[in-house]
């Protein structure tokens, strides 16, 4: 008896950048001109040169893409689908795809940020597909966010956080999952809590992030008594310490996003023709959102990171316009929405996040589950890919049988 | 004040003369140049639009002749290095221009600052030492600062508005200009303004500028002027005060990088001169009042970021060590600086930062002109308007008339 077909056929894909591609790269490093730097500048005035010149040299000789490549490929099955955007056409998306055994394991989409990729679900995926008595197992959906890695980028002006919610919520319907739960941070904040504040409760049945933005619950007149209560209890040494950590990030580790916000083309033009101004655009954030105390990047890491924005699609320029569409859209705008927010919601504090409100701040419409973790556990920013275990345990807890996001997607509890 | 001692170099004419090579790496580089894409009808929205970075890249690699324009910037404009000692920062060789007026002058220093260079003087340095029986005529020097032009760059951090009046000081003392008077705009203008506090009157004589800034309590300050009083500012007044919150809510992103991340943002300006163009010439267009740029004036300012002698990214630490430099919660707009020697302002309507003229007051305030256009660049933009300032501020019945002491600027004793 031959099987039924595929109800949700796709296109299989392969990460192929191309010979003439690598070879113009070996090119342009080869004629990098480096500037100077200060003595002992450090990390003071960005991206120290010895970093960056040791980087170079690595990317020139020794740095082997094809290896990279090959190995993405085998960890993460790959693939392509037309996604129709209102007003916008068909957009070409790349995303990876990987199913647990367990049938009825929960749907889970994936969401990146900038300046990450789908690569951040490299390491999480073993661990949600896995299968146990102990904890609920995953489908696993990450996409490549339109203008990142291997997806078309919008070729029109006006593709804000609603469209690139709209092209998640239009790929997790075409493969059959007509309820499903998110993970993202960053840009996958933003762009989750659009699919949640849209199709909570119809598609999108929970929520989790790890780079909570909301407006501060903290209100005279909304909630009076978590108003006189914040204004008599002090905050913990860690909430304090997180307080300085956000305060200091906003005065002086936001830079790139005004450029990236306001003239992204202005800026394009350097990061699209050199590679060594691109990786120290991004090496830079890599650095210094991420928990240095608890993960160390490889050169490699970094490097391959780096090389899939200058082998992405649409070029590296492309990725910048999100900040750009956000502002005028309003999207980046965090006094509303999130109260709106009605699906069980799931938060994750990792202690070096660069934006980290205190707890009872947190103003989201159905928070079900909030996991800090502490300086000794470490993670910041790229929780995902510094954290795995970390971020999989709290996922684990929260849509596990004792979870406040138990059955949050119908008939597909994560269990056998 | 302690005496300052002179400067231990002499002045060495100079002449720009870059090498082949270098000419030959820009071309190599521009033959890999990657465009990004553009999405339809972004016009100057998204930032510079691709269609002018592809004619002004076609004609950098093709047509601009870098050796006809060099030629002629050493013709206009007579060059020399010499050393100058900066305290705690060593000797730096400091590019300046410097030409003298036939008939004994007032002096004149003016400071630039980028995307400016020395070469913003090129066009009021003609009116400037100019004799007539009319008008006031004056010895013009005009630095490159360092880590600009041909000046040497610091290598220590902490090189702050006070190092760069230091310089510019030390070098009109070393030129023998023991009293002397500025004109400065960008950081020129906060440079001078250092200047006028650290070394008036005693050398420094009297101030103008074409950004004239006050502290205002915070940016709120403008929006909160804006609503209710509102009624009361004119139709230019309000102009001003729009373009300036404009300038800080959409124009200043290039502030905010290079004021905290300057080296990140540095390599691909070093590396990429199709990077370096699209960041400079977005200022150059964005900033200027209808000024008809012609695109070999484009490449030849962005070719002298190109080749400065510090290269392009030491050219962005001034906005880093000056924000860096000041006390917790202060900036730019709210850092006082108490000056007691004349001042003159210049407003021209395009100008980033445009405050109404009537929230300047001081008793040193002794010239102020308005102009119906003009931009940032006022030196290169107007620079008749800018001069002709200039002569009335300096000349018989102006407000600074004669604040020189050895002489009033006018070719017989008045």
């Amino acid at each position: 008896m031959t099987a039924p077909p595929d109800p949700y056929p796709e296109n299989p894909f392969r990460i192929n950048v191309s010979e003439s591609q690598i070879s113009q790269l070996q090119q342009k490093l080869a004629l990098t001109v480096l500037p100077s730097e200060l003595d002992d500048a450090g990390w003071a005035y960005g991206s120290p040169l010895p970093d960056i010149q040791r980087l170079v040299t690595r990317w020139k000789d020794g740095y082997s893409w094809k290896k990279y490549e090959a190995e993405l490929n085998d960890e993460l099955p790959q693939f392509m689908r037309d996604i129709t955007v209102d007003g916008f056409g068909t957009l070409a998306i790349h995303y990876v795809h990987k199913r647990s055994q367990i049938p009825n394991a929960v749907p889970l989409l994936f969401v990146h940020g900038w300046p990450g990729s789908f690569i951040e679900v490299r390491k999480i995926l073993p661990l949600l597909i896995e299968t146990s008595a102990e904890h609920p197992s995953f489908h696993v959906v990450a996409l490549s966010l339109p203008g990142f890695g291997f997806s078309d980028g919008p070729t029109k002006k006006g593709f804000n956080v609603a469209r690139y919610a709209e092209v998640a919520n239009k790929l997790m319907l075409s493969l059959g999952y007509q309820e499903y739960v998110t993970q993202g941070g960053d840009w996958g904040y933003y762009v989750t809590r659009a699919m949640a504040v849209e199709h909570g409760g119809k598609h999108l049945k929970a929520w989790h992030t790890n780079y909570p933005r909301s407006a501060s619950a903290i209100h005279p007149l909304r909630s009076p008594l978590k108003y006189l209560n914040h204004l008599v209890k002090p905050y913990t040494v860690s909430e304090q310490a997180a307080l300085d950590r956000t305060a200091q990030f906003a005065k002086n580790g936001r830079g790139y996003i005004e450029i990236q916000c306001t003239q992204p083309q202005t800026l394009g033009f350097g990061l699209s023709d050199s590679p060594v101004g691109l990786l120290a655009w991004i090496y830079e954030k890599l650095q210094t959102w991420s928990d240095t105390n608890t993960y160390k990047w490889s050169d490699d890491e970094v490097l391959t990171w780096v090389s899939i924005y200058w082998f992405s699609r649409a070029g590296p320029a492309a990725s910048l316009r999100i900040y750009y569409e956000a502002t005028r859209s309003g999207d980046r705008d965090i006094t509303t929405a999130t109260w709106e927010v009605k699906v069980p919601t799931g938060v994750s504090f990792f202690p070096k996040e660069f934006h980290l409100p205190p707890r009872r701040f947190l103003a989201f419409g159905n928070l079900v589950s909030v996991a800090e973790h502490t300086e000794e556990e470490g993670g910041g920013h790229f929780a995902a890919y510094e954290k795995p275990n970390l971020l999989v345990g709290d996922l684990r807890k929260m849509f596990g049988k004792t979870g406040g996001a138990f059955g949050a997607v119908t008939g597909k509890n994560g269990y056998n | 004040m302690p005496p300052l001692t002179p400067t231990i170099s002499r002045e060495t004419p100079f002449k720009i003369d870059l090498p082949d090579s270098q000419l030959s790496y820009l071309q190599k580089k521009l033959s890999l140049t990657t465009l990004p894409d553009e999405l339809p009808e972004s016009g100057l929205d998204y930032g510079v639009p691709l269609s002018d970075m592809q004619r002004l890249l076609a004609r950098w690699s093709e047509g601009y002749d870098w050796r006809k324009h060099e030629a002629e910037l050493n013709a206009d404009l007579p060059q020399f290095t010499r050393g100058i000692d900066v305290a705690g920062f060593g000797t730096l060789e400091i590019h300046y221009v410097h030409k003298k007026s036939i008939t004994n002058t007032l002096k004149q220093v003016l400071a630039f600052s980028g995307p400016g260079l020395f070469i913003e003087v090129r066009k009021i340095l003609p009116l400037l030492v100019e004799t007539s029986k009319d008008h006031p005529s004056f010895h013009v020097v005009a630095l490159s600062l360092p880590g600009y032009g041909f000046s040497e760059a610091p290598r220590n951090k902490g090189f702050s508005l006070a190092q760069y009046a230091e310089v510019g000081h030390k070098l009109m003392l070393a030129l023998g200009y023991d009293e002397y008077v500025t004109q400065g705009g960008d950081w020129g203008s906060l440079i001078t303004r250092k200047m006028a506090s650290l070394y008036g009157p005693k050398y420094h004589k009297a101030w103008h500028t074409n950004l004239p800034i006050r502290p205002l309590l915070f940016l709120s300050h403008i929006i909160s002027s804006l609503p209710i009083p509102f009624l009361e500012y004119t139709p230019r007044e309000k102009s001003g005060l729009e373009n300036t919150l404009r300038y800080y809510t959409q124009g200043s992103a290039y502030f905010a990088v290079q004021s905290k991340e300057p080296q990140t943002l540095g390599y691909s300006l070093a590396d990429s001169p199709s990077g370096l163009l699209a960041w400079i010439y977005d200022k150059l267009r964005r900033v200027s009042d209808n000024y008809p740029w012609d695109d070999d004036e484009v490449l030849t300012w962005v070719s002298l970021h190109l080749f400065s002698r510090a290269g392009p990214t030491a050219a962005l630490r001034i906005y880093y060590e000056v924000v860096r430099s000041f006390p917790e919660g202060s900036s730019i707009l709210t850092m006082e600086e108490r000056t007691s020697i004349p001042v003159g302002h210049s407003y021209f309507p395009k100008e980033i930062i445009s405050l109404p003229s009537r929230w300047f007051s001081s008793p040193y305030l002794v010239f102020e002109s308005q102009h119906e256009s003009g931009g940032h660049f006022a030196a290169y933009e107007k620079p008749v308007e800018l001069v002709d300032d200039l002569r009335k501020m300096f000349g018989r019945g102006g407000g600074a008339f004669n604040v020189v002491s050895s002489s009033d600027g006018y070719l017989s004793p008045s």
